[in-house]
């Protein structure tokens, strides 16, 4: 069975050029169902292992706000894909983080590329990447995809990250103790669900119920917890 | 949700993305060494998009992009006129009189012809702004913008449908589609049309250059302001008057592209796109629009102006716009400014090109000395056409992104009632502190 692999990254961080790298540029195009957004898919085989490849669209956040942004984020919640890859721009870390920081959040299998490592260096930054690992607990590995260097490197660490799918932790990040107290709250009574807890991570779906997600809420609508939930929230 | 907003004193959405950045920043020290060198465009930033200077200084820019297009494109108008009038005399003689020879000369020359005056300032308006929006200023405008709408409860996204409002409502409107709340979105699109479009452009141009004299720049530019100014009211009276609008925004985010040189080729690209669409319309809408008020104007045959069948309607409308001191000429041109704002320059072409050539400074010099406008007047009848039903065009396009005759309805009505109530209130105001 091939490793189902799929790449997000904000706008103009070299996701194309990546895709490209990896897929040797052969690609399928088409669209994404009942959508005119582009959805973009590949082959790779490393030493053996098969891997299949999609692009997901570009993006800075993954809220229910625009098309781009549901259709990455419906992908890797309902499709589940064995490793996402999280291309991270690393001379503006700053931006590119918040993205990742949602993805830690939605459980993802994730592998950080953090590609335009000769930008950041032109630009005098220097970038501790064991440290940005542990910090996040996630494998980072650098890129520069204009040159294809990492690129091996980036392939053992997806399949690496294919192998050991579901018996890593994952490492969230505290919002604070006001919003920590109201999160795991509303997630024990998400709990209750279990149709919604099989199929989504509860943490994610709270931490979307508070920021009023339409889309999460429409799923909660019909969910026997409701009425409790509504309590809570007020 | 209200509960949780107390406990956190604000909306949680926007606490959580607080939170996720401040995680990330108390990070980046403990990952990253060496700080990135400023340049040209932090600097620029640090003033354009600064908490107090933001603001003066994208009014200020406003206003030399204003400057700019008048005192540049003058020239050009001239010529314009000038070949229209010699066109004038030079064609009416040969064709003789009667019903032909008038048609081409007033309703033609006169009335297209007064028209056209405006290609220069309106191409030089769109030269301006595309050198604005490529230089990367437009979408800090809308950043520097979008700090005050939503304070005032409006939508961040709501700001770039309002920019484009300032060549045309009808990309303006459309661009609503952008807007992921339908209430934040329809209220967008039915406050788009108070900003002021290229359209109305020739009639300030028109009207404050008869009758304002010094101050002609200044009052074109106050009606930008107002509509701003308008559009802002309306909203914020809207989201708490009418229940549908009542709610919560989601927030704003965009991307600032870097500063960049704009590029003559690409600016020019951009402003004859722009302005083609003007050409278009005259060629069509209003060359139509005009020839519809030539023929009430010249019948019955022979009849003087006044009892002609123009003459009768402007009588039936004249009381209507009495309390605001429009007499039935003004009164006519606005009505036929509802097909499309050019046209009412188009109606003082044909009304006061009776004798033939009617040159931008000649209808200017008729409005002045048969006393049609004073300065106050006038400044009320350009705040009426700021304000009132765009055209039907636009009335069309409301129709089609809100799917609803009730709310294009409403445009209409909530627009003309705003434009009288406006326009009066300039002249009682006016009068009171003792203009004329």
């Amino acid at each position: 069975m091939a490793i189902r692999v799929a790449l997000i990254g904000n706008p103009n961080v070299g996701k194309s050029l990546i895709f490209n790298n990896l897929t040797g540029g052969k690609a399928h195009v088409g669209n994404w169902p009942g959508k005119t957004v582009e959805r973009k898919e590949g082959r790779c085989v490393y030493e053996g292992v098969e891997m299949e490849i999609i692009d997901l669209p570009g993006v800075y956040s993954l809220t229910a706000n625009s098309i781009d942004e549901l259709i990455a984020r419906d992908y890797i919640v309902e499709e589940k894909p064995d490793v996402v890859v999280d291309i991270v721009d690393a001379s503006n870390l700053e931006r590119n983080l918040y993205l990742t920081l949602q993805l830690i959040e939605l459980e993802a299998n994730l592998v950080v590329a953090l590609n335009k490592m000769d930008i950041a260096r032109d630009m005098g930054y220097e970038i501790d990447v064991k440290a940005l690992s542990e910090i996040l607990g996630l494998p980072v590995v650098p890129t520069v995809a204009t040159t294809k260097q990492g690129m091996d490197e980036l392939k053992k660490a997806i399949i690496k990250a294919a192998q050991q799918r579901g018996r890593r932790r994952i490492r969230h990040i505290s919002y604070g103790k006001d919003l920590e107290a109201i999160i795991s709250t509303i997630e024990e009574i998400l709990k209750k669900d279990r149709v919604l807890s099989s199929r989504y991570p509860t943490r994610w779906l709270a931490i979307k119920v508070l920021e009023g997600d339409e889309e999460v809420l429409r799923r909660i609508d019909r969910s026997p917890v409701k009425a409790e939930l509504m309590e809570v929230l007020g | 949700m209200s509960r949780i907003r107390e406990v956190l004193g604000e909306d949680p959405e926007i606490v959580l993305a607080e939170r996720r950045y401040d995680w990330i920043s108390k990070v980046l020290p403990k990952v990253m060494r060496g700080a990135r060198p400023i340049t040209l465009s932090d600097l620029l930033d640090k003033a354009l998009l600064d908490k107090y200077l933001g603001i003066p200084i994208f009014l200020a820019l406003w206003w030399a992009l204003f400057r700019f297009t008048f005192d540049v494109s003058a020239p050009f108008s001239d010529l314009i006129d000038m070949f229209f009038s010699r066109l004038g005399e030079a064609v009416e003689p040969a064709l003789g009189g009667g019903v032909l020879s008038s048609l081409i000369a007033d309703g033609l020359l006169g009335g297209l012809g007064s028209v056209l005056v405006f290609i220069p300032p309106i191409f030089f308006l769109f030269f301006g702004l595309s050198i604005l929006e490529d230089s990367g200023y437009l979408a800090r405008a809308a950043f520097v913008v979008d700090k005050i709408l939503y304070k005032l409860g409006l939508h961040g996204r709501s700001f770039i449908p309002m920019l484009l409002g300032f060549g045309c409502n009808i990309p303006g409107v459309m661009a609503c589609r952008t807007i992921d709340r339908e209430e934040d979105r329809l209220l967008t699109i039915i406050v788009n049309p108070l900003m002021s479009c290229s359209a109305r452009l020739p009639v300030y141009v028109l009207i404050s250059s008869a009758v304002l004299g010094g101050y002609a720049a200044a009052g074109i530019y106050s009606m930008y302001i107002m509509g701003i100014g308008l559009a802002i009211a309306m909203a914020l009276l809207f989201r708490r008057v009418i229940p549908y609008f009542r709610g919560r925004r989601s927030a704003f985010i965009m991307e600032l592209p870097l500063y960049t040189v704009p590029t003559l080729r690409s600016t020019i690209l951009h402003m004859w796109e722009r302005g083609v669409l003007f050409l278009k319309k005259a060629g069509t809408v209003i060359f139509i629009g005009v020839l519809v008020v030539w023929a009430l104007s010249s019948f019955p045959w022979g009849a003087g102006l006044e009892e002609s069948y123009i003459g009768m309607l402007g009588r039936a409308l004249e009381p209507l716009f009495r309390p605001l001191g429009f007499d039935w000429r003004g009164a006519v041109a606005l009505f036929f400014g509802f097909i499309a704002k050019e046209i009412v320059v188009g109606t003082f072409g044909v009304i006061f090109g009776a004798g033939g050539e009617a040159s931008e400074e000649e209808i200017a010099d008729v409005i002045r000395s048969e006393n049609i406008f004073t300065p106050l007047t006038g400044y009320a009848f350009m705040a009426f056409t700021l304000i009132y039903i765009p055209c039907v065009a636009t009335v069309g396009v409301i129709y089609r992104e809100t799917n609803s005759w009730k709310w294009t309805l409403f445009t209409v009505l909530y627009e003309l009632l705003l434009a009288y109530f406006t326009a009066f209130l300039i002249v009682s105001v006016g009068h009171l502190l003792g203009f004329s």
